[in-house]
């Protein structure tokens, strides 16, 4: 095989720019890293790069301090947020999928991904404060349904319509109705859809800030907040702060490449077709 | 049991009709075949049938009892899809036990019956494998043995022989035939291909553009074609056309001669006259009032196995295909002018349609 100078000098190209990509991916991380692991005297100075490193930080933060019932709170957030977009989403999906004259409908839901939550904000407070709902997790969760479900619909629709039509007419004729034929025989198809689409929504519920900073107190604090609130009046806390974001984005990053392989798909909805 | 009939069967989408009209008598336990070229609606009306769409006028009876507004689950009725709609998830022993399993069948008796029939149809190694890891023609069988195992009244195919090689096509040809001997169940089975409708059929409906053209066996579709569409159809290579008027005496002019023949009555003056090619015979003595005799330039020759098409001009410009036997073949040299006749009894004669 003859490798021309223009291959072995664009392959030089390439690994140049993937290693610079990964660099600036990961530098940040690196960098949280080694501040969690400073002296809380050295805090606030991002200037030192030489120390000796401690676990105080993240003692601190594991022992004393909200954070743990922080990162329950996120975590249950998360999961009822998903659970429930699931069971709206799934059935919401299929239709849009199926049924004819509805194929222009589904851009309606992107429509109301893309709007800006804070149109939401001012509705929705108002509601839960008349709800006595206000620092409670299902207020939050409610706010979170506002995107998640509309997301988790748009990411399933691909998926169904990769399923042929003729499996459901098949089960229809093998003697179930439609609704058994959807939750016996489609459903069970697009299972990876389902596991990618409750990660991805998942993590979108446990990185939320907006909805969360306005919408808890004390008691329902999601670990988003937590993290913005080691900045106070006396500066940032920035070696506990690194650990709350250490701890906010590790579950993010298993997650997100658990499911790399179904994401492309199910982002692009009912456009990408491969 | 299992009688059908489409009475005045209509569907439209929007506001193109798809089937326009049809009425259809199909008898227990016949083997009959929907044939017509692409989109003319057959498997529009198989979906009818099966429940699958909904009618847009007119009625369906499957044993006497109306079952237009039944869902697709109340019909007792079978069908195979053309890519056979295996459930991929479920093995082949689920999938062919699911249409049991939804009418409660205790799950032993489940089993028995799933084993009978993968042994019907040589499927026993195969039935705890999933269905993307079976070859066409075993998931063609897993299909029919999904259909076969209910005991319907009524099996609807949808040109299931399509995806698989030609060899394979001919198994599951004499398959599903043997199965239908067997079993006695009426089969509706929709084709594009005309020779397996020949080959497989009691009686073939040929449609266009949703409308029927022509019921009838076999021989009657080939040797009696009603109209103009089905001659032209039928046949490969296709019949021979030729325009002409019909003038007082019972004689039909063409550019090619003219000739006395028994005219179908309401024909018209201007009609079209239609030859198979085999009926086309190379003709060396002197006419019969019976036939046209034309002087033709040959411009083609070509061998498919025993036979050759040959393709021929007149000096009018009118193309002639006729269909040979191969060791006559060397009397049909290209480009030399030969003598063919036509004899009266083998032309159709059609109405010409101005379009
Ligand atoms: N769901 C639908 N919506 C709109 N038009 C449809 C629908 N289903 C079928 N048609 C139209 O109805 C016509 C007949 O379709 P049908 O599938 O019955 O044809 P067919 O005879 O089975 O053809 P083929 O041999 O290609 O399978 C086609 O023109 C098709 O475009
Ligand atoms: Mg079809």
């Amino acid at each position: 095989m003859i490798i021309s100078f223009e291959n072995q000098l664009s392959r030089f190209l390439g690994t140049i720019a993937i290693f610079t990509a990964i660099i600036v991916v990961l530098f940040p991380f690196f960098w949280i890293f080694l501040e969690s692991l400073k002296p809380p005297s050295l805090g606030g100075r991002p200037d030192v790069w030489f120390f000796e490193p401690t676990w105080e930080n993240w003692s601190e933060i594991v022992l004393n301090s909200g954070v743990p019932l922080n990162i329950l709170n996120s975590f249950f957030i998360a999961l009822i947020t998903v659970v429930i977009s699931l069971i709206c989403g799934a059935p919401a999906a299929y239709a849009f999928s199926r049924f004819r004259g509805f194929h222009g409908a589904r851009y309606s839901i992107l429509a109301a991904e893309m709007m800006p939550p804070a149109i939401l904000i001012l509705p929705l407070f108002l509601l839960l404060y008349k709800l006595e709902l206000i620092d409670s997790r299902i207020g939050v969760i409610i706010a979170h349904l506002t995107f998640v479900v509309p997301v988790i619909t748009w990411f399933l629709i691909g998926f169904f319509d990769e399923v042929p039509k003729d499996l459901e007419d098949q089960a229809m004729i093998d003697g179930y109705t439609r609704f058994q034929a959807f939750y016996k025989v489609i459903l069970p198809i697009v299972r990876p859809g389902l596991g990618a689409a409750a990660v991805f929504g998942f993590v979108l519920s446990w990185n939320d800030l907006f909805y969360s900073l306005l919408l808890t107190g004390a008691e329902s604090r999601t670990l988003p907040v937590a993290i913005a609130s080691f900045w106070t009046f006396r500066g940032i806390e920035l070696g506990k702060m690194a650990v709350a974001i250490l701890i906010a984005v590790i579950p993010v990053l298993i997650l997100s490449y658990s499911i790399q392989k179904h994401l492309i798909r199910g982002i692009g909805g009912s456009g990408v077709k491969y | 049991m299992g009688q059908v009939t489409f009475k005045n069967l209509s569907k439209s989408f929007g506001p193109a009709n798809i089937i326009d009209g049809i009425n259809l008598e199909i008898r227990n336990s016949e083997f009959l075949v929907l044939l017509g070229p692409s989109g003319c609606g057959k498997s529009t009306t198989l979906r009818l049938l099966a429940g699958l769409e909904t009618v847009s006028s007119g009625k369906i009876l499957i044993d006497g009892k109306d079952v237009t507004e039944l869902e697709p689950r109340e019909r007792d009725i079978a069908m195979v899809f053309q890519n056979y709609a295996l459930y991929p998830t479920m093995t082949v022993a689920q999938n062919i036990g699911f249409g049991l399993k939804a009418k409660k069948t205790p799950p032993k008796l489940i089993k028995e019956k799933v084993n009978d029939i993968a042994e019907l149809l040589g499927l026993t190694h195969l039935l705890n494998r999933k269905p993307n890891s079976l070859s066409g023609g075993q998931q063609q069988r897993v299909a029919i043995g999904r259909a076969i195992v209910r005991k319907p009244k009524v099996f609807l195919f949808d040109e299931p022989l399509s995806n698989l090689d030609a060899n394979l096509r001919l198994e599951m040809r004499a398959e599903i035939m043997k199965l239908h001997r067997e079993l006695g169940a009426t089969t509706i089975f929709v084709t594009h291909d005309q020779e397996e409708a020949m080959a497989m059929a009691d009686r073939i409906v040929i449609m266009d553009n949703g409308l029927i053209e022509q019921v009838g066996t076999p021989t009657e579709i080939y040797f009696q074609p009603k109209t103009r569409m089905v001659a032209g159809f039928i046949g490969n290579p296709s019949m021979n056309f030729i325009e002409g008027q019909i003038s007082k005496n019972c004689e039909i002019s063409m550019a090619i001669g003219r000739i006395k023949v028994n005219i179908p009555p309401n024909s018209g003056k201007d009609v079209e006259v239609g030859i198979r090619p085999e009926k086309i015979k190379l003709d060396e003595r002197k006419s019969k009032p019976t036939e046209i005799k034309v002087k033709v330039l040959v411009t083609n020759v070509e061998l498919l196995g025993p036979r050759a098409v040959v393709k021929m001009q007149h000096e009018s410009g009118q193309q002639l295909t006729s269909v040979v036997d191969h060791n006559e073949m060397d009397k049909y040299r290209v480009g030399t002018k030969i003598s063919v006749s036509l004899a009266s009894q083998a032309l159709h004669i059609f109405p010409r349609i101005r379009d």
